[in-house]
């Protein structure tokens, strides 16, 4: 099928998102939430667009492109008026609550001057509740985190607050984090993340961490390879192997 | 006892229906839930055992095979509907509706009613206009004017009786729907005109046949009783008090979508409903009326209900079927929509309550029969909970259509002390206010939509001139703010930013550009939420900012409340020339600021004020003013 | 036909010529990267080039959850996608190899790619000890 985005016929499976079909057109459109490996979820609003088609008689609607499927015909717009409007009353919104985030700034600077600004909720946070995170850890079949509570209090946190029984310490949460929210500290020894401490596993020649000793469990158990692998740092790992292939050459 | 085919239903209902006929005296005692508070079920067991004491022959069950001659028939009803004046008790055939019982003048029912056929004319509903004492329904204004289709069993069958349920031709639409196709049923549905009461108002004949075109190869029959608007208890009642209707309801749907799993949700604040329904569900299992073979045809049909939690959100239909899957309950894009992926990711039938309470209606009356209530696009009756400063409170049932006016004035019988009538805000947190130059507006769900707000599920607040709009939006913003999902920006920071600004204005803070910042803020949300109630949360600030903008305007303005409301900009005083010295605001003034003797006019002290207005409220000379 | 990337250790002075120009292709902006191939002094006058092998049954694409490692049949690279690419990390440890590291600020793998099929490395090398066959 085919479909037109910002005025340029292209062409769409059926099925596809209009997102798919303009990332794979090179065509950009703004998220915050979305995640080419998770699940969509429309939370975060930011990749609005502006739809019609011939026959709907003129009449538009806005809608999220990642989770809107394509139909023959549709006529997008990435960047009208509209479109603008809503994407910049979103990020205005998330610059109220998260006005510390460089993310936001630079994605609404983009979008257009600010135009109205917010009583700032500055606790500090640069959550925007685009949920990744947890989505992610779902990913890794761990469910160590998920969102509490409703409305403008919700939070993402381990169950009951407290330091989370699944969390295996791999920090996937903090690296998918769009705003760099999630804090993840790390020593020679153990790291630490949502309040809990992980001892990592030292490297057996050169003492260096290698991964968290739960998440090692967690690989062992969940992913075909022999335990042995999990032992070595990656540097000594190579070192064994150049002097392995020298003797072999010699 | 099972009813295991059409012939052992007929039988079973004849049955009853000679139990009936024998039975001499009805006593119905609402245990709806205003007259549940007021200790409706203890006057229920002080009547049976009075008339048990009293020698009487009462009957709590309707036996097929009573012994006793001319039984009294005594039973606990679902909500009659005025629950103000409760707990309720309507005995019949003489349509004696008594109001207020108490245990202590359950004594006298049955001496004098029941044993005597005595009128108690304390205990009749008094006209607050003449002051005359009227004896039944049929005389008083509340209940004229109303036309009960999904009430109707409810306040006259005994809620948890099956029998009761089928003595009143319950299951006989079931009985019609199973004789007929599938696609005959849906027809039928569709050509009454039948709209969703949960609010949206998608046509449900429409919604069913969706589903049946839908591929999948199973599909599942959902019940909304997830109600959490604030002031609206119709499903509730619904539920409570008639929830064979409902199961029926559910069953007919299910033979006309193919469907053999059916889930109610309620939420786990109607403990009653959950009870009865549960109950109810169960019975008809015990009776092979739910289960496989339906009535000797080919229907298998399970129902399980499901409870809530309590979060509002929860009623949205995406968000309800996530929350029954086991999922935090937050709505998804309805981009695909639920009828071709619902619940778990199969086609859905989701409705509410109040449409599958219609729906055994419409099977044995016709669509016509139903389709000739109400306007052309919006047919049928429709149940609101009429609350607020009006006389006479409860749960109404009226064919669309119905003006504005004849709902508040004439059902609801006017504004309490005979204030001045503000507004009406209709459709639940999410719905708009209309002020009087609206009361002529037909109810129905276009004409609602059309003047800014919705039909809802059917709560209806009625307001005085001494309720602020700009408090009353900040009232529904609040509730909207704490009852959002969090999902989605708009909705999540745009709600707290929208009741930020309103909150702002009520403490006479207020800038000029914050109306158009409000506005503009409220219009974005609109556009841009993910969900239903996302797209509808700006409405009470929008329709309040459209039809009162003055009162806007004062408060920003001339940093003053109109309505004597917004605390922080209001001052109370005393009009010497008023006041009478009665000494009653002096009682009820929390932080005695009040000074003055008996017959010497009274002076509020303005450092002790906290500009709560108990005053103003007890005061009955309107000697109280607010500037 | 698809060619094959070679390293002739024997020919390597350890001149580490090719890991800053595999620095500065894969940098961005001025700044270096981490250079996907390393030079191991493995005895007297004696190299030993370190890259990733490219594995046919690669332990990396097995253990990622989201399938963000792909082979580029092209140039039978296994190559990061970082949009599907959720962070977790197990491919590092995962690799018996060590070539595989992941980097924590960008939280990303990063590894060698072949450069689509044209190492620079390869340019680069001045003694003809990494060779594209």
């Amino acid at each position: 099928m085919y479909i037109y985005i910002d005025g340029k016929k292209i062409s769409a499976n059926d099925g596809e998102t209009i997102l798919a079909v303009a990332n794979r057109n090179n065509i950009y459109i703004p998220t915050l939430c979305h995640h080419e490996a998770l699940d969509d979820v429309g939370a975060c609003r930011v990749c609005m667009v502006e739809i019609t088609h011939k026959d709907w008689g003129g009449w538009t609607n806005l809608v999220t492109a990642c989770l809107y499927p394509v139909e023959e015909g549709l006529v997008i717009s990435t960047s009208s008026d509209a479109v603008r409007r809503s994407r910049g009353t979103t990020l205005d919104l998330l610059m109220a609550r998260c006005p510390t985030s460089d993310v936001i700034r630079w994605m609404a600077e983009e979008n257009g001057e600010i135009s109205v600004r917010y009583e700032q909720v500055d606790d500090g946070s640069k959550c925007i509740m685009c949920s990744l995170c947890v989505r992610a850890c779902e990913k890794m079949g761990c469910n160590a985190i998920g969102t509490v509570g409703r409305g403008h209090d919700k939070k993402i946190a381990p169950p009951f607050f407290e330091n989370p029984e699944n969390c295996i310490g791999c920090g996937a949460c903090a690296a998918i984090c769009p705003t760099g929210h999630i804090e993840m500290k790390d020593t020679r020894t153990t790291r630490e993340i949502w309040e809990k401490k992980f001892d990592f596993v030292a490297c057996e020649v050169c003492g260096e961490p290698v991964m968290t000793e739960e998440y090692r469990d967690y690989a062992i158990a969940n992913r075909d390879l022999p335990a042995d692998y999990y032992t070595t740092c990656s540097a000594c790992k190579k070192k064994k192997l150049a002097s392995h292939f020298d003797k072999v050459g010699s | 006892m099972g009813i295991a085919n059409l012939k052992k239903l007929e039988a079973r209902r004849s049955a009853l229906h000679k139990a009936h006929e024998n039975v001499k005296t009805q006593v119905r005692v609402c245990s709806g839930t205003g007259c549940a508070a007021l200790g409706a079920f203890e006057v229920y067991d002080a009547l049976v055992e009075e008339s048990k004491k009293a020698g009487l022959p009462v009957q709590v069950e309707l036996a097929p095979c009573g012994k006793d001659k001319d039984p009294i028939f005594v039973s606990l009803t679902g909500c009659q509907g005025f629950c103000q004046i409760g707990p309720l008790v309507h005995i019949l055939p003489e349509d004696i509706l008594y109001t207020g019982v108490k245990v202590s003048s359950v004594k006298d029912i049955v001496g004098k009613t029941l044993a005597d056929g005595q009128v108690i004319d304390k205990l009749l509903y008094k006209n607050p206009e003449d002051k005359k004492r009227l004896k039944g329904r049929a005389d008083i204004p509340f209940y004229k004017g109303q036309e009960l289709v999904a009430l109707e069993g409810c306040g006259s069958v005994a809620a948890d009786s099956l029998d009761s349920y089928i003595a009143s031709g319950g299951f006989s639409s079931l009985a019609k729907a199973l004789k007929m196709d599938p696609d005959q049923v849906i027809a039928e549905v569709e050509k009454s005109g039948l709209r969703g009461r949960g609010g949206g108002g998608f046509p449900t004949g429409r919604k069913w046949r969706s589903c049946v075109n839908a591929t999948g190869d199973e599909r599942f029959v959902i019940c909304n009783g997830d109600e959490g608007d604030p002031g609206a208890f119709m499903d509730c009642c619904i539920m409570e008090g008639d929830p064979y209707r409902v199961i029926e309801g559910m069953i007919i749907c299910a033979h006309a979508v193919g469907s053999s799993t059916g889930f109610i949700y309620v939420r786990h604040e109607y403990p009653r409903a959950v009870e009865r329904l549960s109950l109810a569900v169960k019975t008809c299992e015990e009776n092979g009326l739910l289960g496989t073979k339906i009535l000797g045809s080919d229907l298998n049909f399970d129902i399980s209900v499901a409870r809530g939690g309590g979060a509002f959100v929860c009623g949205e239909s995406t968000a309800l079927m996530r929350s029954i899957e086991g999922s935090v309950g937050e709505p998804r894009a309805k981009y695909v929509r639920s009828v071709q992926r619902g619940f778990r990711d199969k086609p859905t039938v989701l409705n509410n309550v109040e449409t599958f309470a219609c729906v055994p209606s419409i099977i044995n009356e016709g669509s016509d029969w139903f389709a000739s209530r109400g306007t052309e696009k919006s047919s049928g009756t429709k149940a609101f909970c009429l609350v607020g400063k009006v006389v006479n409170t409860g749960l109404i049932e009226v064919p669309m259509g119905t003006k504005l006016r004849d709902v508040v004035f004439g059902i609801g019988g006017g504004i309490i002390d005979g204030r001045p009538f503000k507004a009406v805000q209709t459709g639940g947190p999410s719905g708009g206010c209309l002020g009087e130059n609206y009361l002529d507006l037909p109810v129905d769900f276009d004409a609602l939509a059309e003047a800014g707000s919705m039909m809802g599920s059917g709560g209806m607040i009625v307001m005085d001139d001494r309720t602020c709009m700009v408090d009353v939006a900040k009232y529904f913003l609040n509730f909207l703010m704490e009852e959002s999902c969090g999902k989605c920006v708009p909705c999540r920071e745009g709600v707290y930013q929208l009741h930020a600004l309103l909150d702002k204005l009520s403490r006479g803070e207020g800038e000029p550009q914050d109306l158009e910042k409000i506005q503009r803020l409220g219009k974005e949300i609109q556009v841009s939420s993910l969900c239903g109630l996302g797209k509808s949360a700006p409405n009470p600030v929008l329709s309040t900012l459209k039809n009162f903008r003055e009162e806007y305007e004062a408060h920003v303005n001339d940093k003053r409340c109109p309505a004597g409301v917004c605390r922080d900009i209001t001052t109370f005083t005393i009009d010497p020339d008023k006041c009478t010295g009665c000494l009653v605001c002096k009682k009820a003034c929390p932080p005695d600021a009040i000074s003055g003797e008996k017959k010497q006019v009274h002076v509020i002290d303005q450092d002790k004020c906290t500009q709560c207005g108990a005053c103003r409220l007890v005061c009955k000379f309107d000697a109280v003013v607010t500037s | 036909m698809q060619k094959t990337y070679v390293v002739i250790p024997r020919n390597c002075t350890g001149c580490r010529t090719c890991e800053l120009a595999c620095s500065m292709i894969k940098g961005t902006e001025g700044v270096f990267a981490r250079s996907r191939i390393n030079i191991y002094k493995v005895g007297e006058e004696r190299y030993m080039q370190m890259t990733c092998l490219q594995c046919v049954e690669a332990a990396c694409v097995k253990v990622c959850p989201t399938q963000a490692l792909v082979r580029n049949e092209l140039t039978g690279a296994i190559e990061v996608d970082e949009d599907r690419c959720v962070g977790c990390g197990l491919c590092e440890p995962a690799c018996p190899f060590g070539h595989m590291h992941f980097d924590l600020d960008e939280g990303v793998p990063v590894k060698c790619d072949l450069c689509g099929g044209d190492p620079t490395c390869v340019k680069f090398c001045p003694h003809r000890a990494l060779e594209l066959k």
